[in-house]
């Protein structure tokens, strides 16, 4: 592990800094209600709107709480449903995908089609929509960005499963009298893996994006919870008297999303080398 | 007169994930004006290297390292871009294995010919269209490449390759791609073009036969070195190189019927370095101690030259 | 041996409805007689697009005919348990033959591990067997498929063909990809296993040259017919039928 980010350090600088950087934020957000950071939730801690003194490294917000533990549990939150919703859209859309390309016909249209239509669905308009039925919270967050994210899962594992499975191996399983679910879990998962990986990190950055935008809207994290939208949204009221909250939040989201674009970037780099020119 | 094409001591090398692996071992080759060149190997022996450094086409992971490489006298790897570009306008024509992906897809056939020589107008366009072969040059022209055949495409980027007049043709596995019945017919085409425009032409292939029917001379490239280099006939009828032997008792379209192949044993080298040996020991039959100690050079033997030790036995045995 | 043919197809046709706005449908194979006995190997040649694969796959039970039959040992194909360990293929791509991410072994057993043949150590015991009929080292089973040549790949491919014994193998373009001096190599040890084996085959190529050194009996596709079938040794001489001379011309 460290010998991988000594290389990786050397290889590609960029990348190895947004990997430190997304690391330092997970354990922040893993960790942060036990590091000595302050109190998130005591109100009049110190003054209201105090610009970052040493006592609260990133100012207090309108109720005089110390914004930094603010921020700590507001990637804590945005990660965590950010994560969630992945990892179920993730196993999701690769089994969708897989299945479709190897069974083939109806379903294969379905899930084409379900792709083709979750795509061009404009995530704010879902979001509200969704609320609206469910009630705003994490549950319909997590709803909406399985929404937005599905597709990408679909579309790509469908279409690298669809050309593994013209492949000899494949064939020669299938010849040899393997059922479905054997193709797909020993010769197709195994070989997509990678490719769905990739779209983890996307779907990753599209779903804090997302989830930062509903809580801006108010239909995700409900106060006293903060996620990094919901702590944007209710410091751009003070935005003149006391713009450092807007900037540490929004920092803080932009760095975590870039991070988490740049990981994708080198880990598609790392599987899928440029190819060059190919020659025979 | 002086040759057109001249290659010394050419070293490329590409830098994979795996390490380095030298492509061309001091590669030395001559192309006089107007004569036509098979350059014969198999997958990793070199020869499509070979033929994209003449045009600096290489990948960017390959590294030309030493040696030179003259087109008509200029280095084509310290060319300018501005002359490098010149060179490969007005001097180089290429004829690839599928000619669809030589094509652009988006982009009517008439249109693409005509800026390919260089924003000719209808008539002559469609003049090097029926050079080419292309009997109905309207109809064509108006074509998608998806709508013609792949020899009829394939008849087509010739006719682009040619546009200009270049002074070499290089075709690296032009009848590959195409159906077995209009082989020789495209291959004649292209070998008339490149008699027309007093070019060269070189032709990359694996294919011995093509090689022998199409091009007066032949160089059997192996290791990244060109193991063997003379008239064709001479060559195949009479193989100094212990691997032109071997490739011909292993290819089949030679046996009798009942007669077995004889496979070479073995797999084709992957050169890290500057060969310091014969890289064909492993695999030869006729190998000696020398061999694996001292690195063969080129010399003249027959009619031909050939870098192998034992070549004088290996011609007694082909007589026989 | 009994005298019925392992495969035999009676005016197969096979009929595919394309896609897309054109619609429209493709007959990839057109009324097609063929015979392949026990010990048997019909080499298949035409150009690309002929229905070469088309028919390949009627023969494996992968599709069904639209139009006549295609038997197995005299029969209308069983279903798939039926059929477990009597049917193998070996394919072109030598760099997609074997799953990259499977040891060769595991790939080797797999045919057995699906027909249920053995348990886990007989089962690598035939691996062993097989590794060395194909001409490899059995420590070839540990390694991975990117570690090994194209050829070595396509001898692995064949070792798990053979593994349960089948009744019928389809080489489709199974040398195509290799070099010269290396497709000679398999070419001699198809030849030698089938000798041992007995099982019949066939051959399907765009390469006349390989196939009537491979094959006892050539047919000849040509736009979804077979235009013509005869003993390979015809094809050292005069073959009939255009087509047949054309690709004859093209070798020699």
């Amino acid at each position: 592990m460290v010998a991988a980010l000594t290389s990786l350090w050397r290889r590609d600088r960029l990348s190895a800094l947004a990997f430190a950087i997304l690391a330092l934020l997970v354990f922040l957000g893993v960790f942060g209600p036990w590091l000595p950071l302050g109190d998130a939730t005591q109100v009049a801690a110190g003054p209201r709107l105090s610009p970052p003194t040493w006592a609260f490294p990133m100012g207090t917000d309108e109720l005089g709480r110390s914004f930094l533990p603010r921020v700590v549990e507001g990637i804590r939150y945005t990660f965590l449903l950010a994560t969630v919703a992945v990892i179920i859209t993730a196993i999701l859309g690769t089994l969708l995908g897989m299945l479709a390309a190897t069974v083939g016909g109806f379903l294969d249209m379905v899930v084409a089609r379900v792709a083709d239509v979750l795509f061009a669905f404009p995530a704010l308009l879902a979001g509200l929509l969704v609320a609206a039925v469910v009630g705003p919270g994490a549950a319909s967050v997590i709803t909406v960005i399985c929404i937005a994210t599905l597709p990408l899962f679909m579309r790509v594992v469908r279409s690298a499963s669809l050309s593994l499975a013209e492949r000899g191996f494949v064939i020669a399983a299938q010849v040899a009298g393997a059922t479905t679910w054997r193709v797909i879990l020993r010769h197709i998962l195994p070989n997509v893996m990678s490719v769905a990986i990739i779209q983890i990190t996307y779907a990753l950055s599209i779903a804090m994006i997302i989830e930062s935008a509903l809580s801006f809207l108010g239909l995700g994290a409900q106060p006293p919870r903060a996620s990094l939208g919901s702590l944007l949204q209710v410091s751009s009221v003070y935005l003149t008297i006391a713009p450092w909250l807007v900037g540490f939040a929004g920092l803080t989201l932009s760095l975590a999303i870039v991070c988490v674009n740049l990981l994708g970037d080198s880990l598609r780099d790392a599987v899928e080398p440029l190819p060059g020119r190919t020659l025979t | 007169m002086s040759a057109l094409l001249h290659a010394k001591d050419l070293v490329v090398a590409y830098e994979t994930g795996r390490g380095r692996v030298q492509a061309l071992d001091s590669l030395n080759l001559t192309v006089e004006p107007g004569e036509t060149l098979a350059i014969v190997g198999e997958s990793g022996s070199g020869k499509s290297t070979l033929g994209l450094a003449v045009g600096r086409l290489l990948p960017a992971v390959a590294l030309k390292e030493s040696g030179s490489l003259t087109l008509q006298g200029q280095e084509v790897f310290a060319a300018a871009p501005d002359a490098l570009r010149r060179l490969r306008r007005d001097l180089l024509g290429f004829v690839f294995q599928n000619p669809m992906s030589a094509l652009d897809p988006t982009m009517r056939v008439g249109r693409q010919v005509s800026r390919a020589a260089g924003g000719c107008g209808t008539a002559e366009m469609q003049a090097l269209l029926v050079k080419a072969g292309l009997d109905e040059p309207e109809r064509v022209a108006a074509s998608y490449p998806h709508e013609l055949s792949g020899g009829m495409a394939q008849r087509v980027v010739i006719a682009m390759a040619i546009a200009r007049g270049p002074a070499l043709l290089i075709a690296d596995e032009p009848t590959a791609s195409l159906d077995v019945s209009i082989r020789a017919r495209v291959m004649k085409t292209l070998l008339d073009l490149q008699k027309d425009a007093g070019a060269s032409l070189i032709v990359l292939t694996h294919d011995l036969h093509l090689a022998a029917r199409s091009c007066q001379r032949l160089a059997v490239m192996y290791g990244g070195r060109v193991v063997e280099v003379g008239r064709s006939a001479t060559v195949l009828s009479r193989p100094a190189h212990p691997y032109t032997r071997g490739l011909l008792a292993a290819a089949a379209g030679n046996e009798a019927p009942g007669e077995d192949l004889k496979p070479i044993p073995g797999l084709p080298p992957l050169l890290r370095q500057r060969a310091p040996d014969c890289s064909f020991a492993p695999r030869c039959p006729f190998a000696e101690a020398r061999c694996t100690d001292l690195r063969p050079e080129a010399r003249e033997l027959d009619r031909r030259e050939v870098v192998c030790h034992l070549a004088e036995r290996v011609l007694v045995e082909a007589s026989r | 041996m009994s005298a019925t043919p392992v495969i035999s197809l009676q005016q197969a046709s096979l009929t595919y409805r394309k896609r897309g706005f054109s619609g429209g449908t493709l007959t990839a194979v057109k009324s097609v007689d063929l015979e392949i006995a026990a010990g048997e190997t019909l080499g298949l040649v035409g150009e690309s697009g002929s229905g070469k694969s088309s028919l390949g796959k009627l023969c494996l039970g992968l599709a069904k005919p639209s139009e006549g039959n295609v038997a197995f040992q005299g029969a209308p194909f069983p279903g798939r348990k039926a059929l477990l360990g009597k049917l193998s293929v070996v394919l072109q791509h030598p760099e997609w033959a074997l799953n990259p991410r499977l040891r060769c072994g595991p790939s080797v057993a797999e045919p057995l591990e699906i027909a249920k043949w053995g348990d886990a150590v007989k089962r690598s015991a035939r691996v062993a067997e097989l590794m060395g009929q194909v001409g490899l080292d059995p420590s070839f089973a540990e390694r991975y498929p990117g570690e090994l040549s194209g050829g070595q790949r396509q001898r692995v491919a064949i070792a798990r063909a053979l593994a349960t014994q089948p009744e019928f193998v389809l080489f489709d373009e199974a040398v195509s990809a290799l070099d010269v001096s290396v497709q000679a190599q398999i070419l001699n040890l198809i030849r030698s296993l089938q000798a041992e084996q007995g099982f019949a085959a066939l051959f399907i190529s765009h390469d006349l040259a390989a196939t009537r050194y491979l094959c006892n009996r050539i047919a000849v596709m040509y736009k979804g017919e077979i235009v013509e079938q005869a003993d390979a040794r015809r094809f050292y001489g005069q073959p009939d039928h255009p087509y047949s001379r054309a690709l004859l011309a093209a070798i020699s």
